[in-house]
């Protein structure tokens, strides 16, 4: 198979994503008063109403509304004041009812959008930014310093009820194939469920991951979910077909399910982006189907072929009254949203001039971001720049390096990572040093300015002792001097050298030029 | 031919309590004696599919420990009055099989709304009664179970889909039973067996727990002899159901207005529904004694146009059956209910337990309904049938600004005879006269104005009033009730008749 890089070159990728997320800090079900409640005893949280039993009927969440409304306003959407909930109705045992309920045409939130900050590498995944400049703007993308930002139109978000969990016993690893008997828990049965649909505005792997992180970060910071893919309450569904670069028309796609993590949706994603490459360069014809990813494996696994569309016989659902959100209702809604990523990431390059690309890798986990606002909090504000390289350099790098580890946890405090900068920034020690002693303070659990002093690092930054050094050394190299003053500047690294070599390695190299072109002019 | 009721049964429930109160009988005595004739006289009637004894007698015993005479009146509007229940109506413990075989082995785990309100009012639960499948018919023969006879002629059905509910009443074995109405189904049994049977306006009583046929159509009522003993029932099924968020709230006393009479009122009569075909001679003569009855009583009689009535059948068939195929399609022999043994695919077992568990007419309204919604199809029926209940939902919003109650024929005819309606389109019309009621979501009953003059059997007339304005129709009710005199037992027939 060819590289992502020359599959892009001859084709474009279209991408869309279908994102399900429960709404598990809700404390009931969708439609009943049953407890949200992962790995609780299977079977427990249930009623008569998720178990779908004779004559129960469904009562609404109201909070449920609220949590969805948020999630519309926090990612552009238009709210639908008047929309209502349907039947979708398909028979499987892990759907008590045997239809879900859902919404129809009109969902609650519609025509919202994301922008995705692009940057180093993966901006240059992008085909046909080569050589555009800062500003451009073309499609849905416009080129930026670091790279581009996309324009990811939102179709819908949708309300929904999520189904009970089918436990395949007998057969390998789970799988239904094989498998004797077949459990099913109803815990998880009428789990209030919103899914957001995207426009298929995507184009590579990387936006897609993007584009899932930043909507996690915001589903966090609303907090209407614990966003965990391990555990299933973010799921993600990735839709994708290729096209021959120019064309207009969309290419048969294919849809990944079971993704359990960005990685996974980024790899799973580049692998079909791969292989449908390969099948339509040697002729063949891309199957509507969907596909599993299987991560040890590295790749995707036919799950089921998509002959012709299902029929769900969609109809309102007769049992709950149409909606109709009150202008009041929404601004209540409204004003209960909390500081977003965008709006944070905009309030660092206000306060503190830093970059759209810094502010964005900032404000992409909240953890590195109320790390920043920690550091900032005391901090000169001409620190913010190098405190922002700090966390979005060597913290990323580290984390990224040990996946177990988190910066609430780690040595390093925001006071420690102020410190660091500060001595930097001061001239106490190099960038360089800066690098080891941030390893330290991790290591060591110690303050970077005791390691600084334990290891000897500090510079010798005290006019009167680089001084007396700087005469010492001219006095004893009158020859250079005067070729120097003849003319041949670049002796002055001869100086500096010589100066440093008596203060063994310790001078401030700023300090030393300066006082040597004072004294030698 | 002689009374299948007891003594109890055939009082209505102000004579019923006057005896408790006064201690003439206790209320255990009264659920004893009514259980043991139901056990007993039941067999040819078939109007129940359970008695349910322990439930009675302990509900009787709790009542007897619990009120002294004077403390009686306010020990709720059905204390001791024994009550039969529709077959689907869950009452926890008891079978709720909605007359299938799907539900044959169901036990309910919990109670319904209504069921649950009765009992707070303190009824004594005495059984559940037959129906038409999933209510699923006009005659209780698609019963799974047999059908239920009619207690004024053996060999003629006692209406449906309630016919349990309303021969139960008419033959005196309990003076109050509850049905439910999706298309008629509460109105045309009491007007075959000469009961007052109300279905009240859409989200008047609570449908959590009653198994689901049209959700947007499907209402409870009362069926009772007299319109004081079915205003009490209402009095105590009526009001918000936190559990159904299409119940309404109420604050109405429906016996309160029962005595006022009718002067001033304005009746209205429906032209369109007086000329229709298949309509019959006697019952049509019977309306128009009614209405002239009403009249020289005091009301104004009006004429009032329902120009899209005509397609209430049609847009029926459209919304009742979608709605019953997506609520029938949680019996999937998965969970509970009738399960083809012997399997090895979900596919095959899905097939073959419906397939058996369900009987003809249910499972025709499944096909119609499935091929209704699917793609396609949908556009074309549905979305006209929904803009047809929009217009005659303004219809009726249109006559009620010009009358208080509207007068109408409850079936076209009284009770016909078993297996007469082969075809399921002759069986449809049955419902004719109150169908676009359930569509519209108004109020609508059937009241007994004697017998018709060439079957001799019972002709009830229909009373439809505003939504959420069940009070007029109930005392027109009344006042007919005063005319007619009170609906009579049937006169009953010994097994074998």
């Amino acid at each position: 198979m060819q590289t992502l890089e020359e599959v892009l070159e001859r084709y474009e990728a279209v991408i869309g994503l279908e994102v399900h997320t429960e709404l598990t800090t809700l404390e009931t079900k969708m439609f009943c008063g049953c407890k949200l409640e992962f790995g609780a005893e299977p079977n427990t949280h249930t009623c008569p109403v998720c178990l779908g039993l004779p004559g129960a009927l469904p009562v609404p969440n109201k909070a449920a509304i609220e949590s969805i409304v948020l999630a519309g306003l926090a990612t552009n959407c238009d709210i639908e004041k008047h929309s209502m909930f349907y039947r979708k109705n398909y028979m499987y045992p892990d759907m008590a009812k045997n239809f879900q309920t859902t919404q129809g045409p009109v969902a609650f939130c519609m025509r919202g959008h994301l922008d995705l900050e692009v940057g180093g590498a993966a901006a240059k995944e992008r085909h046909g930014l080569a050589g555009a400049k800062a500003g451009d703007a073309f499609e849905n993308v416009t080129v930026t310093e670091e790279g581009y930002r996309a324009h990811v139109g939102i179709t819908r978000i949708h309300m929904e009820e999520d189904a009970g969990k089918m436990v395949h016993v007998g057969g390998e690893e789970g799988r239904i194939a094989g498998a004797t008997h077949s459990l099913v828990d109803y815990n998880r049965a009428g789990t209030p469920l919103i899914e957001l649909v995207t426009e298929p505005d995507l184009r590579t792997p990387e936006e897609a991951r993007l584009f899932m992180q930043k909507l996690r970060q915001i589903y966090l910071t609303l907090g209407i979910s614990d966003c965990s893919m391990e555990e299933g309450s973010l799921r993600c569904d990735g839709n994708v077909s290729l096209r021959r670069r120019g064309s207009t028309e969309l290419g048969t796609k294919t849809e990944l399910k079971n993704i359990n993590s960005f990685k996974s949706l980024h790899d799973g994603l580049l692998y079909e982006i791969r292989r449908q490459a390969q099948v339509l360069d040697e002729g063949g014809i891309i199957y509507q189907e969907t596909r599993h990813w299987d991560p040890s494996a590295k790749r995707t696994i036919v799950m089921r072929v998509k002959e012709t569309a299902d029929d769900y016989r969609l109809f309102p659902e007769p049992d709950l009254a149409p909606y109709d959100l009150s202008d009041e209702f929404i601004s209540r809604v409204r004003a209960k949203l909390p500081e977003l990523p965008d709006d944070k990431a905009a309030r660092f390059q206000e306060e503190f001039g830093l970059s759209a690309y810094d502010a964005q890798h900032l404000v992409e986990h909240r953890s590195t971001a109320s790390f920043f606002e920690a550091c900032m909090a005391d901090a000169d504000k001409k620190l913010a720049k190098p405190v922002a390289n700090l966390i979005i350099n060597d913290v990323t790098a580290w984390l990224n390096a040990n996946a177990d580890a988190s910066l609430e946890d780690s040595a390093l405090t925001p006071a420690r990572a102020v410190q660091l900068v500060g001595l930097v920034d001061a001239g106490a020690i190099s960038s360089k040093q800066g690098k080891e002693v941030f390893a330290a303070v991790l290591e060591e659990d110690a303050d970077p300015k005791a390691i600084v002093e334990e290891r000897g690092m500090e510079q010798v930054s005290d006019t009167g002792a680089i001084e007396a050094v700087v005469d010492a050394v001219l006095a004893e190299n009158p020859d250079k001097v005067e070729q120097y003053k003849g003319g041949k500047m670049g002796l002055i690294g001869f100086f500096v050298g010589q100066c440093m070599k008596q203060m063994q390695g310790k001078g401030n190299p700023q300090l030393i030029n300066q006082l040597l072109e004072e004294k030698l002019s | 031919m002689a009374a299948l009721g007891t003594p109890f049964g055939q009082m209505s429930v102000a004579q019923l309590q006057a005896g408790l109160a006064a201690k003439e009988f206790s209320c255990h005595e009264v659920a004893a004696a009514t259980l043991d004739v139901i056990e007993e006289a039941d067999a040819p009637l078939h109007a129940f599919l359970e008695v349910t004894r322990d439930a009675a007698l302990a509900a009787a015993d709790a009542l007897d420990a619990r009120v002294d005479a004077d403390a009686f009146a306010q020990a709720g509007a059905l204390a001791g009055v024994p009550v039969g229940y529709k077959d689907n109506m869950n009452l926890v413990g008891t079978h709720t099989t909605c007359a299938s075989n799907m539900l044959e082995s169901y036990v309910s785990p919990y109670t319904a709304t209504c069921v649950a309100k009765t009992l707070q009012a303190g009824a004594v639960p005495v059984g559940k009664l037959n129906m038409d499948e999933f209510a699923f018919g006009s005659s209780t023969e698609t019963s799974a179970f047999g059908p239920t006879l009619n207690p004024w002629d053996a060999t003629r059905v006692p209406g449906g889909s309630s016919g349990g509910s309303a021969a139960a009443v008419a033959a005196g074995l309990v003076p109050v039973a509850l049905g439910s109405d999706t298309g008629g189904s509460i109105r045309q049994p009491a007007s075959f067996c000469g009961v007052v049977g109300v279905k009240p306006t859409y989200g008047m009583v609570s449908r959590y727990g009653v198994v689901a046929f049209g959700s947007s159509l499907d209402q409870v009522g009362p069926f009772a002899r007299t319109v004081e003993d079915a205003a009490l029932a209402l009095n105590a099924i009526c009001g918000h159901d936190p559990l159904d968020c299409t119940s309404q709230p109420c604050s109405v006393d429906f016996t309160a207005n029962l005595s006022e009479g009718v002067k001033g009122m304005k009746v209205g009569i429906i032209p369109a529904f007086m000329e229709a075909e298949g309509l019959s001679a006697e019952v049509k003569a019977k309306v128009e004694e009614a209405a002239a009855k009403l009249e020289a009583a005091g009301a104004e009689l009006r004429e009032v146009e329902l120009p899209n009535a005509k397609a209430a059948i049609s847009a029926y068939y459209v919304l009742g059956p979608c709605e019953a195929f997506s609520n029938l399609a949680r019996f999937d022999s998965v969970r509970y209910g009738y399960s083809d043994p012997g399997h090895k695919d979900l596919g095959s077992q899905y097939e073959a337990s419906r397939a058996k568990g369900f009987g003809l007419e249910a499972r025709r309204r499944i096909m119609l309904g499935s091929y209704l919604l699917s793609a396609g199809v949908y556009e074309q029926y549905y979305y006209p049938a929904q803009q047809v209940r929009t217009l005659i939902t303004e219809d009726y919003m249109k006559a009620f600004d010009q009358v208080d109650c509207l007068l109408a024929p409850a079936a076209p005819r009284t009770a016909f005879k078993f297996g007469e309606m082969a075809e399921p389109a002759e069986m449809y019309l049955s419902d004719m006269f109150t169908i676009s009621i359930n569509i519209a979501g108004n109020g609508g009953m059937s009241m007994p104005v004697g017998l018709g003059a060439e079957s001799g059997l019972p002709v009830g007339v229909q009373l439809m009033g505003p939504a959420f304005k069940d009070e007029n129709m109930l005392r027109v009710a009344a006042e007919l009730e005063r005319i007619y005199g009170p609906a009579p037992v049937a006169p009953g027939f010994k097994a074998g008749e």
